[in-house]
């Protein structure tokens, strides 16, 4: 046995039935478990502990509501993200994106607190506008760059996040401070009607409509229109999209309108369905959750919306284990990033196939 | 005078602030020669950081030092594991690095497992050393004569060991990049890994090597941060600087040299702030002279896409693309 | 092994080279003598490339020997080949523009040291440089220099690894007149010094000029070797290209009144920047295929890309049906009725979408396949069916990833997506349709494009095949370094005269 040498040969995949595709997603997603386990207890952590509270959140009906509130803004960005990818444009903007969702969302609602701007009825809706025209617009600027002079996206979007942050910090700290606020940088709380509990009794359910209304609508847009076919083929290959007469400028605009306007709305849902004001580091990276969301979810709308519930589930859980366990949210985080990391190993065995002989 | 004596604090705080963008830096330089793209610089900072906070209180600076280089050894050669030889995305390897790193450095500063890996490593460590937020700080080891130049004296000559180490590192690798066999190998790789390879050099172990500097340089950049710079810990401390790494990479073209005036200059940035903050200027400035590092980068990533410019100082040409033998 | 004689640096026997659907050398063989420039003459195709790539280690033989000065080798990668002190130069130079011309010539080598002291480096280039006569310095950055002097460093990246045995690949098509005339100074100089040197070209003039012995390939067979002094261009053309004539199929229909497509003092650049098209004027007529000959590289690719919009033209003119539409974007010019017949069809396929959607990807803007912005399936996919049983096209479904189609297939989608979907085509360019194809698959083409011309379209059939443009051209041009050689009716059309002609030689002259 000792003398024989092991060949391990690695070949591409002619051919991928879902059923195979399927088992590689769950036994990495498995393994992601087992491996989550290991890293805990190598740190002391109580592995079996740990992972049943992560289980348990999604049991409960309460902490399951929480898991979907909090999961939506993920969602809303990931959604974002499946456009955005599927023509080839990495947006690592989104955590940006939903910055200036909130930004606008919140400014819609001074304008109506302190100029009286917009009547009562009509502000959620001007939010949501607002917050998708906002976002929209912020990653149309790295769009430009990208299908204009070539500039590869990934650094400018990424930059454009801090952009972001900082700018919704000065504006927390000085102008839109609220006056009572005794000096914390938070803006005025948001008005009832300007809260999406305020419909539909909890924000959850306000949220999950949403998501599922976005969906369909990307869902649509990608398989059944001809701009979501423009994209679909500038994603695939730039040289027959130009051969196909797709105006390469147009189609990249709109994709990025589209996938940073859907961020901006998860924003909204952050400052008007999780917190109800605008504070600053609103977003615990929500923006990059989302990436690995979207991945998870193979870019498909349908289970982005299961996928952001389950890791607002994470979040919520991570909540849990800190109060039962005395543990760090950072712990939920690792085991993300392990869940991340193996559906990217997925990714390779899904284009080779290996066979080790003796 | 008392204008110099602002002006100098200010220069020797930059130095201070900046060391940490350099020491990243000259790794991330390492690898986006080679032709690989580390999106995880900011895990693997905030992973080194959290590793010198746990052995510093358990053993001692050189011991730290030690284990922070073994861990960002482990985790550059993961990415290139990943990256070089799965071939996958080297975006979403980033990324995932990123997240793992910035979890990694969470569950380390918890302090609970803090306490128990202190133990684990010194039995016999001091009760005082397990619970505090903090750790001691590098000495200053001012230089003899040259400390006393007035300005570069404050700058270079009284700062403690990992900035004298970041210095001469730049020189170092900037010697090796420009003036040995290996380097230009290096280069090569990057630029065109297919002639490279036709010309007898192994892409793939360059790549490695090269990916498994970027993480031992990650990581002691984010041990200086902690040990050599701010020793209380805070969550998230790294606070983007990875990233602003990676910016600094491409305002620098690519070159050591460059690269500490380009960190000099985004450590003047923070000293800058700080220093504002602290004479009660309106807090709002600071604010937007923090933007201007994200700004610039953008700005000079669009001079450099005109074909003209394209030309003289490129970005590696095979850069973020996996190399196969087909 | 044994020694063959002390004078042979290189001996290939019976290399057989099998690609998927063509048999690029067909038990070819070819010697190299110390000492002496060999031509390496053939068409495209003739598989002259391929056998020299094969001894640079770029691909293995099927069958086969090889040996080198003498031994026996098996070269399984350019690093074999350098280190048996074989050097190639590609067509396209494998070099790094941003790093000087030292940096490029001394990477990988072992003789240099850890540390470079490019002091001494350069000097020993220099002293190189200048025994050729050349001006190059070696801490020149790369992007600086002219497609000459790039081929010089080139050069030097094998001579400075004692290389003796050099295999240039069509130098000249990059060339100027000097830098050619400087070139085959080199060459000669190499000889002299006792090297081999193999030049893979298709110019005759250049053939009978600098080599001492020339070997005609033709069809991936080893058809002749001669000494050039024993030789001349007529026997070289007629051994090139072969005495095969093609049948006759008359024209069915009648010619449009007016030109449908033309083209005046058309002037385009190339992907280097070099002037690709030279001012060229044609007119094409509805209801005839004009055909266009010439070696791939003069021109021909950039012409097509201009005629379709997908490359800018400098100057000159194009108008469809009288219409300027010159610089106008593709869709412009799929609205006026032109189909394209791309070379490498991958490069327009979007591999991961859909047999179904890579047939509509010019047509998806039609009201039949969407109205408003949504797409109608439905229809898409009645259409796709009935396309893929009129063209053959052999696809598990209509939604199989267009990718995992083999070649001629794909190749079957392209020409359905572009004849069968556009109701009104005017135009057809086809550039080298039939390429690499198996038989059915090319005669069933070839008979799209002529039941095309008898609808009233005008066809521009770019081919290298003159078999199938003595078949199918009602007119034939040729082209030569971006220009228009000469013309020949149907009447006038002689294989002779057009391989010719290929090779620049001006109609008066050729026919003389």
């Amino acid at each position: 046995m000792l003398g024989t040498a092991v060949k391990i040969r690695v070949e591409r995949r002619l051919e991928l039935p879902r059923r195979t595709s399927a088992a590689i997603s769950g036994l990495l997603i498995l393994l992601s478990f087992v491996v989550a386990s290991a890293v805990f207890e190598l740190l002391g952590v109580n592995s079996v502990r740990t992972l049943s509270t992560i289980v348990s959140v999604f049991l409960s009906p309460t902490s399951l509501l929480q898991a979907v509130i909090r999961g939506m803004p993920i969602g809303l960005a990931a959604l974002g993200l499946s456009l955005a990818f599927r023509m080839n444009f990495w947006n690592i903007g989104a955590e940006g994106q939903l910055y200036m969702g909130m930004f606008a969302a919140t400014g819609v609602v001074l304008l109506h607190a302190y100029y009286g701007a917009i009547p009562e009825q009509l502000l959620f809706t001007t939010m949501i506008l607002a917050s998708f025209v906002s976002g929209g617009l912020y990653c149309t600027l790295p769009g430009y760059l990208k299908a204009k002079l070539g500039v590869n996206e990934i650094l400018p979007t990424l930059m454009l996040n801090y952009v972001a942050i900082l700018f919704v910090d000065f504006l927390v700290y000085g102008p839109w401070r609220d006056p009572k606020g005794f000096s914390f940088p938070l803006s005025i709380t948001f008005p009832d009607y300007a809260r999406m509990d305020g419909f539909l009794g909890n924000a959850s359910y306000l949220g999950l409509t949403m998501a599922l209304v976005v969906a369909a609508i990307v869902y649509v847009l990608m398989n059944w229109t001809t701009i979501g076919f423009e994209m679909r083929v500038v994603g695939q290959n730039v040289d027959a999209a130009k051969y196909g007469g797709i105006n390469l400028l147009r189609t990249t605009l709109i994709g990025s309108f589209l996938a940073g306007g859907l961020a901006g709305v998860g924003g909204l849902i952050i400052v008007s369905g999780l917190i109800g004001r605008l504070r600053p580091r609103a977003s615990p990276g929500y923006g990059y959750t989302a990436i690995i969301v979207a991945f998870l979810a193979g870019l498909n709308p349908w289970l982005i919306v299961p996928a952001s519930i389950f890791f607002g589930g994470l979040l919520v859980a991570g909540e849990a284990i800190q109060a039962a366990l005395n543990l760090p949210v950072a712990a939920v985080q690792v085991f993300q990033a392990i869940i991340f990391i193996m559906i990217i190993v997925a990714e390779f065995f899904k284009r080779y196939r290996v066979t080790i002989r003796r | 005078m008392a204008a110099v004596g602002w002006l100098e604090s200010i220069l020797a705080g930059a130095v201070q602030a900046g060391t940490v963008f350099l020491i990243a830096s000259l790794g991330e330089i390492y690898a986006e020669r080679s032709g690989v793209l580390n999106l995880g610089m900011e895990g693997m900072m905030i992973v080194g950081a959290a590793v010198s906070f746990i052995v510093t209180n358990a053993l001692g600076h050189g011991y730290a030092i030690l284990a922070v280089l073994l861990m960002g050894l482990a985790l550059g050669l993961g990415h290139a594991f990943l990256t070089v030889t799965l071939k996958l995305n080297q975006i979403v390897v980033g990324l995932a690095l990123t997240i793992l790193g910035l979890g990694l450095g969470g569950l380390l500063g918890n302090a609970e497992i803090r306490r128990r890996l202190i133990l684990a490593l010194n039995p016999a460590v001091e009760e005082r050393n397990l619970i505090v937020q903090e750790a001691a700080k590098l000495p200053d080891i001012p230089i003899p004569v040259l400390k006393d130049i007035p300005v570069l004296g404050g700058m270079f000559f009284q700062q403690n060991a990992l900035i004298y180490l970041s210095l001469v590192l730049t020189f170092v690798m900037w010697f090796i990049l420009f003036r040995t066999r290996f380097g230009l190998a290096l280069r090569s790789v990057g630029e065109n890994p297919a002639m490279a390879d036709a010309m007898g050099i192994n892409v793939f172990i360059t790549r490695y090597i090269a990916m498994a500097i970027c993480g031992m340089l990650g990581a002691l950049a984010g041990s200086y941060l902690f040990i050599g710079y701010q020793p209380f810990w805070v969550e998230g401390m790294t606070n983007g600087r990875g990233f602003i790494a990676l910016a600094l990479v491409i305002l620098a073209t690519w070159n050591p040299l460059r690269a500490v005036l380009a960190a000099y200059l985004f450590g003047g940035v923070e000293t800058l702030q700080f220093r504002l903050q602290l004479l009660g200027v309106a807090a709002q400035i600071p604010q937007f002279l923090l933007m201007l590092p994200y700004i610039v980068t953008i700005v000079t990533l669009t001079l450099l896409s005109l074909e003209s410019v394209r030309k003289r100082i490129g970005v590696p040409a095979a850069l973020g693309i996996p190399y196969s033998r087909e | 092994m044994w020694v063959e004689s002390p004078q042979t640096l290189v001996e290939m026997r019976g290399i057989v080279k099998r690609f998927p659907g063509v048999l690029a050398n067909d038990s070819a063989s070819f010697t190299l003598l110390r000492g002496e420039v060999h031509a390496l003459l053939g068409e495209n195709g003739a598989g002259k490339t391929t056998l020299m790539n094969i001894l640079y280690g770029l691909y293995r033989p099927d069958a086969g020997q090889i040996y080198v000065k003498g031994r026996l080798v098996q070269i399984r990668s350019p690093r074999d080949a350098i280190s048996l002190g074989i050097g190639m130069v590609h067509q396209q130079f494998r070099l790094i523009p941003t790093h000087t011309v030292a940096e490029n010539i001394i990477v990988g080598s072992r003789e240099i040291g850890f540390t470079l002291r490019y002091d001494a480096i350069n000097e020993e280039l220099s002293k190189l440089i200048k025994f050729y006569g050349w001006s190059i310095r070696p801490d020149s950055r790369v992007w600086q220099l002219s497609a000459g002097e790039k081929q010089q460093v080139e050069l030097l990246k094998a001579l400075y690894r004692k290389a003796d045995i050099l295999i240039l690949d069509e130098p000249t098509s990059v060339l100027t007149p000097q830098e050619t005339t400087v070139l085959f100074q080199t060459l000669r100089r190499m000889a002299s010094q006792g090297l081999g040197v193999v030049l893979i070209s298709h110019k005759l003039d250049e053939v009978m000029g600098v080599s001492d012995r020339v070997t005609v390939m033709r069809r991936g067979r080893t058809v002749a070797t001669k000494p050039t002094k024993e030789t001349n261009p007529e026997e070289l053309a007629y051994l090139m290209i072969g005495r095969q004539i093609g049948v006759v199929e008359p024209r069915k229909t009648t010619l449009s009144p007016h030109p449908i497509l033309e083209t005046h003092g058309l002037k385009v650049l190339d992907d280097k920047g070099l002037l690709a098209v030279k001012g060229l004027s044609i007119k094409l007529h509805g209801g005839e295929i004009l055909g266009v000959a010439g070696v791939s590289g003069n021109g021909q690719q950039e012409l097509m890309e201009a005629l379709v919009g997908l490359r800018r033209v400098e100057e000159g003119k194009i108008l469809i049906g009288g219409i300027d539409v010159t610089n106008k974007p593709p869709s412009a010019f799929i609205d006026a009725g032109v189909a394209y017949i791309p070379p490498e069809t991958l490069k327009y396929t979007a591999s991961g979408m859909t047999v179904a959607e890579n047939l509509i990807l010019k047509s998806y803007r039609r009201s039949k396949f969407s109205h408003r912005f949504l797409i109608n399936w439905r229809n898409v996919y009645e259409e796709a069916e009935r396309l893929v049983k009129t063209f053959n096209i052999v696809a598990p479904s209509l939604k199989t990833r267009a990718g995992n189609l083999s070649g001629g297939n794909i190749q079957r989608l392209v020409l359905a997506r572009e004849l069968a979907l556009q109701d009104d085509i005017k135009i057809v360019i086809a550039a080298y349709p039939t390429k690499g194809l198996d038989v059915a698959s090319t005669e069933f083409i070839q008979r799209k494009l002529a039941e095309t011309r008898d609808r009233g379209a005008g066809v521009l059939l770019v081919s290298e095949d003159l078999e199938e443009l003595a078949m199918l051209s009602d007119r034939l041009i040729v082209m030569y370094k971006g220009g228009i050689v000469g013309e020949l009716s149907r009447a006038e059309f002689d294989l002779e005269t057009v391989g010719l002609m290929m090779t620049g030689v001006k109609r008066a002259e050729a026919t003389a």
